[in-house]
């Protein structure tokens, strides 16, 4: 899958393929937590088990189509934005936009339907694995067995195919309105505003976030081992909010990072211009950091204080704890990783289609040292605002659990839960930008202008 | 070794071939040339004739396969990109056809950033008055898809002027542009060459801008055919009219 994956990023390394990875990576993900309902049934799991087995489908259902509906939206939105040249001319050629909006939506579909055919075979093998590991752990019985379908394809497929339709409805909206002049112009400098319906959306989701972190610091403050639930979820629903303000927080940040950005000579300079006026591209490039370092920070010190907190309560609990543990991380892991790799697979994107403007600085008289150097200040500015934003985010769960299960807000875990997640998350963003940038180098700057 | 004297621009027998083995294209085949500081040469020829090659490796945007090329006086480096680039910073400008200019950034960012690339001070004087000079004094803070073509032309120009090189090559710099606003640029390259003593080296396929020029070397199949000095654009249409039925007679003949 990977080579395969590979080979659609090599051919047509633009948006489009982004939304095809994260689609078949999203698809296969969901089919492997689906077929958990499949075994279910077939394999007639009761009590405990059945439990286990059908939370991990739903659980895993319900935030798939929230993360992969997100995902797509980001690569999906950078694809049209890469077309918006094109766009702009067929509007001027007359093309209505419901007729543009359907092109999109279109393509989308046959992208979701290809990613979910594709994501079969990986997602029973992830599947089995995922199986085994409950085996392993004794929260399922040894005599249930793996079994892929009817389920597992109908969800997977399902839920990828509405979550690209509802990203691509979204994109749509935001691409196809306004008049041909400004088309033309937002596609030379890619300006967006953010629309009133992010800013609410945004608002909805920071709210729930809030609205979990309340509930686990008061009601579940009686029933602290049953507040990983509610507390795990608010992290996510707060990154969600933050990221969907990613342009705006883009903006201030690069407007209070103006100072420092000029110490950093000329490479400051074109990155302080670049954020700024490519705010859309930048906030698809945060989305996943900030999702990947807001769920990954706050389930790790959650899952820290519950281990802390379970240890001085005995080992009474302590396999039933493990289960809820591995179940814990499975779930979210599954999730970081996800998230970890549409980082890359945004980034790549959004770093192929600059080739001309690399092109352009160097004609200009940068060497290709200074051009990695512009990309590795921009890199840098987005970790930081995705981490900051993840930060935030992570306190939903970190802070209220705290409270209710280790008596303090502080969790337990250490400095290194977090300076880990913050190195991966720049080793992350920083290599994938200078790898794609260095990439784009290889094309002759002459050539590289040529082909617009 | 050559010393540099009066001349601003040399090649030595240059050589470029593109493709492999079984496909392979001599796009220059042996050219030799010398220009003078303070000239202003259009290069012209049939498409495919080399003349963008030419630049190419004049201007340092691409290695000769064999020969040599010095520009004011210096020899054009080996090694890498990063050694190239600084080979051309202060001795060449460009002006390209599609204007090339930085999207992100506005007209003074536009104009100042080759002086900053270099590690030289960003004299937002001296850009301002190359801006005044060809005419955007009043669009410093415009982004280019703010412009029209002609405007952003003239942005390129002062870009290319700004760090003051010896010479300024352009490739087809008024092939997207009006009739109107193409004589607005080929009047700021005369300038260029006039008053401020820069040499300019222009591609274009276009009689009445290679008219603008001092003199008019022809191109055909990588090689220098002709050279024709204080043209006007009767001579040079009348030129350009053999230079394509001969290469298309040669095409029929290898065709045959």
């Amino acid at each position: 899958m990977v080579a395969l994956a590979l080979r659609t990023l090599r051919h047509r390394a633009g948006g489009s393929a982004a939304s095809f990875l994260a689609l078949l990576f999203g698809a296969t993900v969901l089919m492997a937590f689906a077929s958990m309902l499949d075994v279910a049934i077939a394999g007639d799991a009761r009590g405990s088990a059945r439990e286990t087995l059908v939370l991990m489908a739903t659980v895993v259902g319900g935030w798939g189509l929230m993360l992969v509906v997100l995902a797509v939206v980001s690569t999906l939105t950078l694809a049209v934005r890469q077309r918006a040249a094109e766009t702009a001319l067929l509007k001027s050629l007359g093309a209505t936009p419901a007729r543009l909006a359907r092109a999109i939506v279109g393509e989308a579909a046959v992208l979701a339907l290809l990613a979910g055919a594709l994501a079969v075979v990986p997602g029973v093998l992830a599947g089995r694995g995922l199986l085994a590991l409950l085996h392993s752990t004794d929260q399922v019985p040894e005599d249930i067995g793996y079994t892929f379908g009817p389920l597992a394809p109908v969800m997977g497929i399902g839920i990828v195919l509405v979550a690209a339709v509802l990203a691509a409805l979204v994109t749509a909206r935001r691409t196809t309105r306004g008049p041909v002049v400004e088309s033309i112009n937002d596609a030379e400098t890619g300006r967006t505003r953010m629309s009133k319906k992010r800013m609410v959306a945004a608002g909805l989701f920071l709210a729930l976030g809030v609205d979990l972190a309340v509930v686990t610091a008061t009601v579940m403050r009686d029933e602290a081992e049953a507040a990983i639930a509610t507390a795990g979820q608010a992290d996510i629903l707060a990154s969600i909010g933050l990221a969907l303000l990613a342009p705006v927080l883009v903006r201030r940040a690069v407007g209070l990072l103006a100072g420092p950005l000029r110490l950093a000579g000329v490479a400051g300079e074109l990155a302080a211009a670049g954020l700024r006026r490519r705010t859309g591209q930048a906030a698809a490039v945060v989305t996943p950091i900030v999702l990947f370092t807001g769920i990954g920070i706050g389930t790790l010190y959650m899952q820290a204080t519950e281990n802390a907190a379970a240890k001085a309560a005995g080992t009474a609990a302590a396999a039933e704890q493990e289960n809820v543990q591995t179940l814990n991380l499975v779930v979210i892991g599954m999730i970081v990783a996800f998230t970890a790799l549409m980082v890359v697979n945004t980034l790549i994107a959004a770093t192929a289609h600059r080739r001309r403007e690399f092109g352009q600085q160097r004609l200009a008289g940068a060497t290709p040292g200074q051009v990695l150097g512009a990309a590795a200040v921009e890199g840098t500015v987005l970790a930081l605002v995705g981490l900051a934003c993840g930060t935030v985010a992570s306190l939903f769960t970190i802070m209220p659990f705290g409270s209710v299960r280790g008596g303090s807000v502080v969790p337990e875990g250490g400095p290194w839960i977090y300076l880990g997640m913050a190195a991966v998350a720049f080793a992350l963003t920083l290599g994938t930008a200078l790898g794609a940038t260095r990439r784009a180098l290889r094309t002759p700057a002459v050539v590289a202008v040529a082909a617009s | 070794m050559y010393e540099g004297t009066g001349e601003a621009l040399r090649l030595e027998a240059v050589r470029k071939v593109y493709g492999d083995d079984a496909n392979r294209v001599t796009a220059l085949d042996g050219v030799s040339l010398a220009l003078p500081a303070g000239s202003f040469t259009a290069v012209m020829g049939p498409s495919g004739s080399g003349k963008s090659t030419l630049l190419h490796c004049a201007a340092g945007l691409d290695r000769p396969d064999g020969g040599r090329v010095f520009v004011d006086g210096a020899e054009l480096p080996g090694g890498s990109e990063a050694a190239l680039t600084r080979f051309r910073r202060g001795r060449v400008g460009f002006v390209f056809q599609h204007f090339n200019l930085l999207p992100t950034l506005d007209v003074l960012q536009n104009v100042t950033l080759p002086l900053r690339l270099a590690g030289r001070r960003a004299d937002r004087t001296r850009a301002r008055a190359v801006l005044e000079r060809v005419g955007l004094g009043d669009r410093l803070h415009h982004l280019p898809a703010e412009l029209s073509g002609g405007q952003q032309q003239r942005v390129a120009i002062a870009r290319a002027l700004v760090t003051e090189p010896k010479v300024v090559f352009g490739d087809e710099p008024t092939g997207a542009l009006d009739t109107r606003s193409a004589r607005q640029v080929l009047g700021l390259l005369q300038e260029a060459v006039r008053v401020h003593g820069r040499t300019v080296v222009m591609v274009t396929h276009d009689p009445v801008a290679a008219s603008y020029a001092d003199a008019v070397l022809f191109l055909t199949d990588g090689r220098i055919v002709g050279h024709v000095a204080r043209p006007t654009a009767e001579q040079i249409a009348e030129r350009m009219t053999h230079l394509a039925e001969a290469a298309e007679r040669s095409a029929f003949a290898t065709e045959a």
